[in-house]
């Protein structure tokens, strides 16, 4: 448990370079600075609480001036874990996960798409490296103690040193360490995207059946979409990213199969230690397709056709790097 | 974030002025690289940056349903900030890119304000108020694109946010589909 610890002096660049009086008073103002271990130790604890407890609550997604009402459950037996997911507002869906597995349910489209192994790569540690590029990238800052869905939690920022990301900030419980809200911040520390529970009840028991999906068995006439051999097959695709944003590294380059694409499909992945940007490359499919930017909450996507290719760039940061990668991929 | 985004790359870069329309661009947005804010501006007190700059405008205004262009716009707006005193010094402490293009287009859009409504009426429309339309309705169908779906369960299997947030952040990819439920 860091969360006692004393935070280190003045060590950081920001406060360093103010000098005098100013400095002391807004030393005095800023809540303190953090060390990059502390970050990294908020992070895991999330991550960890977030496979390890059992928890149900209402959660509120809002994002582009809309706002989105949904039900969590979350609950660990012999077989790992079991998550689902009910939005409460507009068309019934759902989201049902068995450890690795992902199904989403569509009743209005009566389909359910099938994520085989999604979990799997969803790093449960941060690596050593990851480390580095937050510390490098952002300001990490405990805020303020906030009452959050009538828990007490630790609001801590992430601040972006540069325009190629978004700022965060996540109020995490402090006995387990759960996040209960999480805030994408723009560079107006205006919120893009918030997630946040409105109640919430932790270390509670659930039921095994009460995670189960709704629609079981699901009506005959619903189609079945399983993404089969959806990995990433690990390979040089020949397609790289020549003027890479700051901080973000290659963590996966290869080909694999999607639903809906003719051939495969080029996907690498980047990532700056908190978020990730995708980079897609399939050949110009025959239909017109809508190029340019188009966001959604935090996600900004960037298309564009690159000779007889469709190159679609995604990921949770602002709409100028998508835009900076999309326009600097190129074929070796 | 309207941009000539139905054309090849090509055929805008191929003019032969102290500008890019894609700089013209990312000057309305705000996302212009600081060092460059000052040639574009500058670049604006020509009637082919003016155009450009009109165009991108009337492109924004149409995807937010405010679209009613005039014409002769670019014209005297070229003439208005000409008779404009320069206030481009550079910025004593350096803020972000972000805020320097910001503040510039936002100063030449305050300007723009005042020339649209002292025009109320005017000629047919110009060539460049045209082309924005067409670009318009093209964007303004792309603004209702949900994110492409695929990609982003893709993508959300490799995001830290997902080993951070659990199963929260497939809620983007579920109200993604809400207008547009997969077929």
């Amino acid at each position: 448990m860091r969360r006692g610890k004393a935070p280190p002096p003045a060590a950081s660049p920001c406060i360093a370079r103010i000098g005098g009086r100013a400095g002391l008073v807004l030393l005095a103002l800023l809540p303190a600075l953090a060390s990059a271990e502390d970050a990294a130790d908020w992070l895991q604890r999330a991550a960890t609480a977030a496979r390890q407890q059992t928890y149900a609550g209402t959660l509120v997604y809002q994002h582009s001036g809309r706002s989105e009402t949904s039900r969590l459950l979350h609950m660990v037996d012999e077989k790992g874990e079991h998550e689902k997911l009910v939005n409460l507002d507009g068309p019934a869906r759902e989201v049902i996960r068995n450890n690795e597995q992902v199904r989403c349910y569509y009743p209005d489209a009566k389909i359910i798409r099938v994520e085989p192994r999604t979990y799997r790569n969803a790093f449960p540690s941060l690596l050593p490296q990851q480390l580095d590029t937050l510390a490098g990238y952002y300001f990490f800052r405990k805020a303020e103690i906030a009452r959050i869905a009538g828990v007490e939690t630790q609001a801590i920022l992430f601040e972006p040193k540069d325009g190629m990301r978004y700022g965060h900030k996540l109020w995490a419980d402090m006995t387990t360490g759960l996040l209960l809200k999480a805030q994408l911040l723009n560079e107006h520390n205006a919120p893009i995207e918030q997630f946040a529970f409105t109640d919430i009840q932790i270390g509670i028991k659930i039921e095994r059946d009460s995670v189960r999906p709704t629609y079981t068995p699901p009506p005959t006439d619903w189609q079945m979409r399983e993404s089969l051999a959806s990995d990433v097959v690990p390979q040089d695709t020949g397609w790289t990213v020549k003027d890479l944003p700051p901080g973000f590294s290659k963590i996966v380059e290869g080909y694999r199969t999607l639903r809906g694409k003719v051939g495969p499909v080029v996907h690498i992945v980047y990532t700056d230690g908190l978020v990730a940007v995708s980079v897609f490359v399939e050949p110009m499919p025959q239909t017109p397709q809508p190029v340019g930017l188009s966001q959604q909450g935090g996600i900004n996507v960037y298309s564009r056709q690159i000779d007889d290719h469709l190159v679609t760039v995604l990921g949770e940061t602002p709409g100028t790097t998508v835009r900076q990668i999309a326009y600097s991929v190129t074929r070796r | 974030m309207g941009k000539f985004l139905a054309r090849p790359d090509g055929d805008w870069a191929t003019q032969s002025t102290e500008f890019t329309p894609e700089e013209v661009s990312l000057l309305v947005d705000g996302e212009l690289d600081a060092d460059r804010v000052e040639r574009v501006c500058r670049s604006l007190r020509e009637p082919p940056a003016v155009a450009t700059w009109v165009c991108y405008h009337v492109i924004g205004d149409s995807l937010r349903g405010q679209c009613a262009p005039l014409a002769g716009f670019g014209d005297r707006f070229s003439e208005r900030l000409a008779a404009e005193p320069t206030v481009l010094a550079p910025p004593r402490s350096r803020p972000t890119p972000a805020a320097i293009a910001l503040a510039a287009a936002a100063t030449v859009a305050a300007v723009g304000v005042v020339g649209w409504v002292a025009l109320t009426t005017m000629p047919a429309p110009t060539e460049a108020i045209a082309t924005a339309q067409q670009a318009g309705i093209v964007r303004a169908a792309d603004m209702r694109r949900p994110v492409v779906n695929e990609y982003l369960l893709a993508h959300q299997e490799y995001s830290p946010t997902t080993a951070i947030q659990g199963v929260r952040p497939y809620l983007r990819a579920v109200a993604a589909d809400e207008q547009d439920a997969p077929r």
